[in-house]
């Protein structure tokens, strides 16, 4: 009977998850074009990736730089904003609403179409600039800009690690600061004493979400760059060099076999955030 | 806990019963009855107005078959088409160019249209140099949807204003000496710059390679160049950059061949290298006062040019609906009514005596192109030849890697002989 309850959740993850992940896998060591029959060739695509891929190393290091910049930037915002809305003020259910707001339109196309627009030359960014006199022309036509536009529609969507932040300093206990504030503690000195350390099993939280989340992003670079990466390359982060290798390539053998590198750097890098966590999170009740 | 179990059986009903439709949609293979097509194409919203008018023409006169259409600009629609024809939803008449139809055909994508062919599908009225351009090893798999050639297309009053002339009559022609001249004067100028950077489409390279006595690929489908060429060319090229006499690395990194992006269009030049089966949206776009000049050689008896089927049409092979589809395809190549309807939106009609009969009495944007290639006439050559497998992913490197350079992040040698050597890894494989 209860596998009759849990058939729908085990139908879904079977079919659209644990099979098109062993499909592919199977594919990482295969030669396959989409149309025809896969052909087994070993770890050739893997050996290639390594040894004989420029842009592979390329798409990885854009994605580093994309990863390391969006994702602090990112959670810095949410809880700077979260420690603005958690204070008793009117009207903060609708700040709320607000901020929380783009992390819906999130990933849209329309969101991404609009932000190339307005970062392009002679675009709304690109106008306000001008009118201060910084004349840089549109930032998604430079390559050492147009990365920055990325990170800028990441770190706009901060809703939901703010959301979990303002529950986070929901918890600080108020005596603590009163205390605190006894003692002397201005507000600085509370915020890094009481409500930072307190708060790190959300940063945590945060921090692997928000981690694996940037590795994953597509749609944005896809968009704003037409699918292609450009300009030079400065936008082709991995996921979209990887789609590229698969569907404009016909190489979805090799795409399969970025996908799985892909797969094992983010669970390395999630465990080693992990492991850190010992060192730095705090959990009220522990004894230290 | 009887709520939560009839909600999961309802659920499940709900599944069963979306399967079974969904079955049920699949075994629609029945010879009677209404059929609907799906057919797409790239292209400026010129071509989709007349293109589209031609279809419901079409349907108008063949009330049992039901066309749907899409369009969207080059890269979109590679990107849409791999996909669909990966999931086993091909479309039913498709468009192609020279570096998608071999790779597309040789994937078994493309129905072998030889079996039609003198039949449902005349082909009798198109020369044999574009019917050339839709074979593939030996195959008929694509017909070409016009002929076109070459362009630069000007504003005049741009070249005016900087005291410059181009040769657009009939006859003329000019050196790149000259034509640098000129892009330079209106660069100086200050308005705009005289042409949108042409260095990043492997196309107009492929151009100067034949003045030059070379061709991109041989006729055994091996690279016909060498990074000592392409070096040459690009230095050509930039030489004119920082005098204004092409455009920025800003507006040329985000050429695509469509309209939108163009120098011309979003007045930041005063020409663009093209293919003339674009003018009719430029004409619709820009404006009447457009006209057009071969493009620059130094070799008189080698201008470069050819008469090309860039565009053609195919049917799928997977195509439930195969003769629907051809009969749809000889309408829009061999049907007078067609022909008038779609003018010269793929370059000038194939069919010749379509052909005769349209730039007889052309108008407007298709004037243009007639006119254009009655002018260049003596310097169209034959078709160039099908580009090999790989070539669309060379013709991808070749504007990547010329990204590069317009960016100074690697220098015109180093980029020549990355290209050559992606070339050759892509030819290989």
């Amino acid at each position: 009977m209860a596998y009759l309850f849990l058939s729908p959740w085990i139908l879904g993850a079977t079919l659209l998850t644990i099979g098109p992940m062993v499909a592919s896998l199977y594919l990482s060591f295969t030669d396959y074009d989409l149309f025809s029959a896969p052909t087994w060739v070993g770890f050739d695509n893997y050996a290639t990736l390594f040894t004989g891929d420029e842009r592979f190393w390329h798409a990885a290091g854009v994605t580093a730089r994309y990863v390391l910049i969006s994702v602090p930037l990112k959670l810095g915002v949410a809880l700077a904003v979260a420690m603005l809305l958690n204070r008793p003020r009117k009207g903060v259910g609708l700040y709320r609403s607000a901020f929380y707001a783009p992390s819906l339109l999130g990933a849209s196309v329309s969101v991404a179409l609009v932000w190339r627009a307005m970062f392009s030359t002679d675009g709304t960014v690109d106008r306000v600039l001008a009118a201060v006199g910084l004349d840089v022309g549109g930032w998604v036509d430079r390559p050492e800009l147009a990365l920055l536009t990325l990170v800028a529609l990441a770190v706009w969507q901060f809703g939901a690690p703010m959301v979990i932040f303002l529950a986070g300093l929901k918890q600080v206990p108020r005596e603590l600061h009163e205390a605190a504030a006894i003692d002397g503690a201005g507000p600085v000195r509370r915020f890094a004493g009481v409500t930072l350390p307190l708060l790190t099993p959300v940063i945590l939280f945060n921090l692997v979400l928000e981690t694996i989340h940037a590795f994953q992003a597509f749609t944005g670079a896809f968009v704003v760059s037409s699918g292609r990466g450009g300009p030079s390359d400065s936008t082709l982060l991995y996921t979209l060099y990887l789609y590229q290798r698969g569907f404009t390539d016909f190489r979805m053998g090799y795409a399969s076999a970025m996908a799985w590198v892909l797969l094992v750097v983010v669970a390395v890098l999630t465990a080693l955030v992990f492991r850190s966590a010992r060192r730095w999170v705090f959990y009220a009740g522990e004894d230290r | 806990m009887g709520r939560v179990a009839r909600r999961a059986t309802s659920g499940v009903l709900v599944a069963v019963s979306m399967g079974v439709a969904a079955l049920a949609g699949c075994g629609g293979d029945s010879a009677d009855g209404p059929v609907t097509l799906r057919f797409v194409w790239w292209g400026n919203e010129e071509r989709a107005k007349v293109t589209r008018a031609a279809v419901d023409e079409f349907q108008r006169r063949n009330p049992d078959v039901k066309v749907e259409t899409e369009y969207s600009g080059y890269d979109p629609y590679f990107q849409k088409l791999s996909t669909q024809v990966a999931g086993g939803a091909s479309p039913d008449l498709l468009q192609l160019d020279r570096p998608t139809l071999g790779e597309y055909a040789r994937r078994n994508v493309l129905a072998d249209l030889d079996q039609y062919a003198g039949k449902s599908l005349r082909l009798d009225r198109i020369s044999p140099n574009l019917l050339a351009g839709g074979k593939v090893d030996g195959k008929q798999y694509a017909v070409a949807a016009g002929q076109t050639t070459q362009a630069l297309v000007l504003d005049p009053a741009l070249f005016q204003a900087a005291g410059v002339n181009a040769p657009t009559e009939p006859g003329q022609s000019w050196t790149w000496t000259e034509f640098a001249d000129a892009m330079n004067k209106i660069g100086a100028a200050g308005a705009v710059a005289g042409t949108t950077d042409f260095g990043w489409a492997i196309d107009w390279f492929e151009v100067w390679l034949r003045q030059h006595g070379k061709q991109l690929y041989t006729a055994d489908g091996k690279l016909g160049f060498d990074a000592a060429d392409l070096e040459r060319y690009w230095t050509m090229v930039g030489k004119l950059r920082p005098t204004k006499g092409v455009t920025a690395p800003e507006v040329t990194t985000k050429q695509d061949g469509g309209l939108q992006n163009s120098g011309l269009i979003t007045k930041q030049a005063a020409s663009d290298v093209g293919y003339d089966s674009a003018l009719t949206g430029y004409f619709a776009t820009y404006g009447q006062s457009l006209k057009t000049a071969p493009l620059p050689s130094d070799n008189a008896a080698e201008p470069g040019m050819a008469a090309l089927p860039p565009v053609s049409f195919a049917v799928g092979q997977r195509s439930k609906h195969k003769d629907a589809a051809v009969k749809l395809l000889d309408f829009l190549l061999n049907d007078p009514e067609a022909g008038k309807i779609l003018g010269a939106a793929r370059g000038v009609p194939p069919n010749e005596d379509i052909r005769a009969q349209v730039c007889g009495a052309a108008t407007g944007g298709n004037k243009l192109v007639c006119d254009h290639q009655a002018a260049q006439k003596d310097k169209m050559g034959p078709a160039f030849g099908a580009w090999p497998t790989g070539s669309s992913a060379i013709k991808r490197d070749f504007q990547r890697t010329y990204d590069d350079v317009i960016f100074d992040r690697v220098s015109v040698g180093d980029a020549a002989r990355r290209v050559v050597q992606d070339a050759q890894q892509s030819l290989g494989s």
